[in-house]
């Protein structure tokens, strides 16, 4: 039943991108990880760039950078919580920042967490396992139908 | 102030004649015969002039004059006196005691009236000094309305009009100082409102000032086609419109000033100076007749005497006369800067060409024999006085070039000066702009590697435990030590620089609480170490409570540090009780040598190995930042093993803080470009 929910993961850092689906691996979160690396082929995994209908399939969960080519991280989210259907998708920024104003942007946009990546990679793999029990595991997603 | 004339005179034929002349001038006139009359006349009526015989029935004209001189009431009133007395001493006393004019007996009635005219008009315009009025006609409400108060706060008073129309009548009822029209205007524009204005002979010496809509050469063209006197554009700031609007009024006072008083068509002064009755009297008929005011003079020490108190546009001297004489006179005269442009005419008894070159050589504008006939004098008289008067006409016109020419000069400097100033500020907001973007993109971009040279040392690490021998394990530990290392120098780096580019909001702060805070969460980190901290109550400080956070936390978790070896490891908040207050922070763990004190406060400078106690040096450079920024100074003492006191003040002059606080706001909108 788990392995029906996905992740989308979105980061330009190649590195960033092993070493995320290395520490989900190692928490054994075995949902499939699918990776988007710029802000447009984030909204195209949602969006048809040519309708802008919404994807089969809907992620349950979306790790998000900030830094992004295109497209911004911030942007990204506000397209998601502009739109009806995605809107309560939860999203969780994971980036390398902490600056108030990326934060504050982040909570504001509606984020459902912000986490720094820490440099320490045992710190990172921890985060990640943490993430990754509680938003697929722990975490009741809102209802299908629900559209508030 | 009205145009009223008040005449105190005990000759009724004197009275007769001045009543029906200043009335025929268009000068309200009335008239009594004593003094005890005139003080009634004057408890109840105010007067623009009052015209004073000296010798009354019942007392002195010159006593009369000085009551007046003493009434508040009659601040603005100008008297002239009127006296048969014919001695240069009666003219200084009455000069001396605040009389505007003094004409003999018997007066040219033309001199009289001119006279008497300009300084009704001149008291008239006194009373209406110091609250110049300024009609401004404009139909758009928010040019207006700000116009109008930047034009009150420079103390004047203002007069609105909608439309060119109601400018006009408004103009001729009250008079104003000044008016500033917009060009463009529903029905009577601009330069149609200002043509009219000079067409009317009572208001045509208005000053008019235009605001056109645009830079347009054109526009500007026709404003000063139309008799504009000053204009600017609408887009001008308020301060720069103000500035020329009072620039175009002072330089009209000043106008109106020099053509009142020396109007060539004016009544003249002329000083007849000789030891010569005779000769004097038939100078005197002779001049009168042509409508000059004749003082006269029996000596060159009269006529000094009479020159310190009075203004006159021509002196005639005597070149031979007993006393200081006529050559002596004629030279004090031309040495007395206020003096040396009236014409002075030398006379003498006979063509004699020594004498004649003697006077000129004195300084002498003209010579004249007294054989002459009158008409001569006259003549020579009316040329002197001509000429001196093309001299000031002259001075006039070239003061006011200059004066322009300075005007101009100054707007331009201000002008530079407020260009340069954007300049800079433009500048400084775009190398903010830069570091900001710079100090994002170290935070961001160079952490980034730093993770994945971290990661994928362990994930080698982890992968390849079996193949890897013990040292090369270490060095791989090596490797993420180092790694780590980084990420905290530039955490701790992006630290200091918000620290100097925030925000600065001083409070007045509680600083045992916030000291005691931060002991907790140091506790936190370390719950096993026994530490006995000590913080003395009630410390109070004005200062960011944000930034002393910081402050305590690198002094605090220094002092946690170095006593980490300790036994009985104490670490102590408080003040000395000196004045300005000094905080310390006190420890009693590893120390210092005091001689590398100097290097304490410097950038990646730190005492210890990195083996003993790990840290950045960056911790105190930081704190020292943020105790500059209070206007503070921190300074440290210590030994080796006996404990560190790190000392601060936090006064300091409070403009400092405001500048860096100002560059606050430019934070928060680069941050969104550097990520997009």
């Amino acid at each position: 039943m788990m392995h029906e929910k996905t992740i989308l993961l979105v980061e330009d850092n190649r590195a960033d991108e092993v070493l995320t689906l290395r520490a989900l691996k190692k928490a054994n979160v075995a949902n499939q990880v699918i990776v988007a690396r710029d802000g447009v082929e984030a909204l195209e995994r949602l969006f048809s760039p040519a309708d802008g209908r919404i994807a089969e399939r809907l992620p349950e969960l979306i790790l998000l950078d900030l830094k992004l080519p295109k497209i911004d991280g911030h942007e990204v989210l506000r397209r998601i919580r502009a739109d009806e259907r995605t809107r309560l998708l939860p999203v969780v920024i994971l980036t390398t920042s902490v600056e108030e104003q990326d934060r504050f942007d982040g909570y504001r946009l509606g984020a459902n967490s912000y986490v720094r990546k820490p440099v320490d990679f045992a710190e990172f793999a921890e985060a990640v396992t943490q993430l990754g029990l509680y938003w697929l595991v722990l975490n009741e997603q809102p209802p299908a139908g629900g559209k508030g | 102030m009205s145009g009223a004339v008040l005449i105190v005179d005990d000759s009724l034929t004197v009275r007769m004649s001045l009543l029906e002349l200043l009335n025929a001038a268009g000068l309200q006139s009335e008239a009594c015969s004593t003094i005890a009359e005139a003080r009634q006349a004057l408890a109840t009526s105010n007067y623009a002039l009052v015209v004073l015989d000296v010798l009354l029935p019942d007392g002195d004209g010159v006593e009369l004059l000085q009551e007046i001189r003493a009434m508040p009431a009659a601040e603005g009133t100008a008297v002239m006196m009127l006296s048969t007395e014919t001695e240069v001493r009666d003219r200084v006393r009455g000069l001396t005691t605040g009389a505007d004019e003094y004409v003999g007996k018997p007066y040219d009635p033309t001199y009289l009236v001119g006279r008497a005219r300009e300084l009704v008009r001149r008291s008239n315009d006194n009373a209406a000094q110091g609250e110049d009025t300024i009609l401004l006609i404009d139909d758009s409400v928010t040019f207006r309305e700000e116009l109008k108060q930047t034009l009150q706060q420079a103390g004047y008073r203002v007069v609105i009009a909608v439309s060119g129309e109601e400018g006009l009548r408004l103009a001729a009822n009250s008079r104003p100082s000044g008016v500033v029209v917009d060009g463009v205007l529903p029905g009577m524009d601009g330069a149609t409102f200002i043509r009219r204005i000079r067409l009317d002979a009572a208001l045509r010496g208005l000053p008019c000032f235009l605001l056109t809509g645009s830079e347009d050469r054109s526009a500007q063209l026709v404003a000063l086609d139309a008799g504009a006197d000053a204009f600017a554009t609408k887009e001008e700031n308020a301060g720069v419109i103000l500035a020329r609007i009072s620039a175009m009024l002072r330089s009209a006072g000043e106008q109106s000033a020099v053509r009142a008083t020396t109007s060539l068509l004016g009544p003249k002064k002329v000083l007849a100076v000789d030891d010569s009755e005779t000769y004097l009297q038939q100078l005197a008929e002779a001049l009168r007749a042509e409508g000059y005011d004749l003082i006269l003079a029996r000596s060159g020490e009269e006529a000094l005497e009479l020159l310190s108190v009075q203004q006159v546009d021509c002196v005639l001297l005597d070149l031979l006369m007993p006393g200081i004489g006529g050559r002596e006179t004629c030279r004090r005269v031309k040495a007395v800067p206020a003096m040396r442009d009236i014409p002075v005419i030398m006379l003498t008894a006979v063509e004699d060409r020594d004498a004649m070159i003697q006077g000129l050589g004195a300084g002498a504008d003209d010579y004249i024999a007294k054989s002459s006939d009158f008409d001569l004098v006259r003549a020579r008289v009316l040329a002197q006085i001509r000429r001196k008067q093309f001299e000031d006409e002259h001075r006039t016109v070239r003061e006011q070039l200059l004066r322009a020419e300075y005007e101009a000069n100054k707007a331009r400097t201000a002008l530079e000066t407020a260009e340069a100033r954007a300049t800079l500020a433009e500048e400084l907001k775009l190398k903010n702009e830069e570091l900001e973007s710079f100090s994002y993109s170290v935070a961001h971009d160079l952490r980034a590697p730093l993770r994945a040279i971290d990661g994928f040392s362990l994930a080698l690490l982890e992968d390849c435990e079996d193949k890897l021998s013990e040292d090369e394990k270490q060095n791989l530990h090596y490797v993420r030590e180092a790694a780590q290392h980084m990420a905290r120098l530039i955490d701790d780096l992006l630290a200091l620089s918000r620290v100097t580019r925030g925000e600065f909001d001083r409070t007045e702060t509680n600083i045992t609480a916030l000291a005691k805070d931060v002991i907790r969460r140091l506790k936190l980190s370390a719950p096993e170490r026994e530490v006995a901290f000590v913080v003395a109550n009630g410390l109070v400080a004005s200062c960011d409570d944000r930034l002393l956070t910081i402050v305590f936390e690198n002094l605090l978790g220094n002092a946690w540090k170095f006593t980490g070896k300790q036994e009985a490891a104490c670490i102590e908040v408080g003040v000395t009780g000196d004045d300005p207050e000094v905080f310390f922070v006190r420890d009693n763990g590893v120390g210092f040598d005091m001689a590398y004190a100097s290097k304490l406060f410097g950038m990646f400078q730190r005492l210890h190995s990195k083996i003993e106690f790990d840290g950045t040096g960056i911790g105190l450079v930081t704190v020292q930042r943020i105790i500059r920024r209070h206007g503070g100074r921190i300074w440290a003492e210590a030994a080796v093993g006996a404990g560190a006191t790190f000392f601060f003040t936090l006064e300091g002059s409070r403009s400092r803080d405001v500048t860096l606080a100002a560059d606050a706001p430019v934070v928060g909108q680069t941050r969104k470009d550097a990520a997009a």
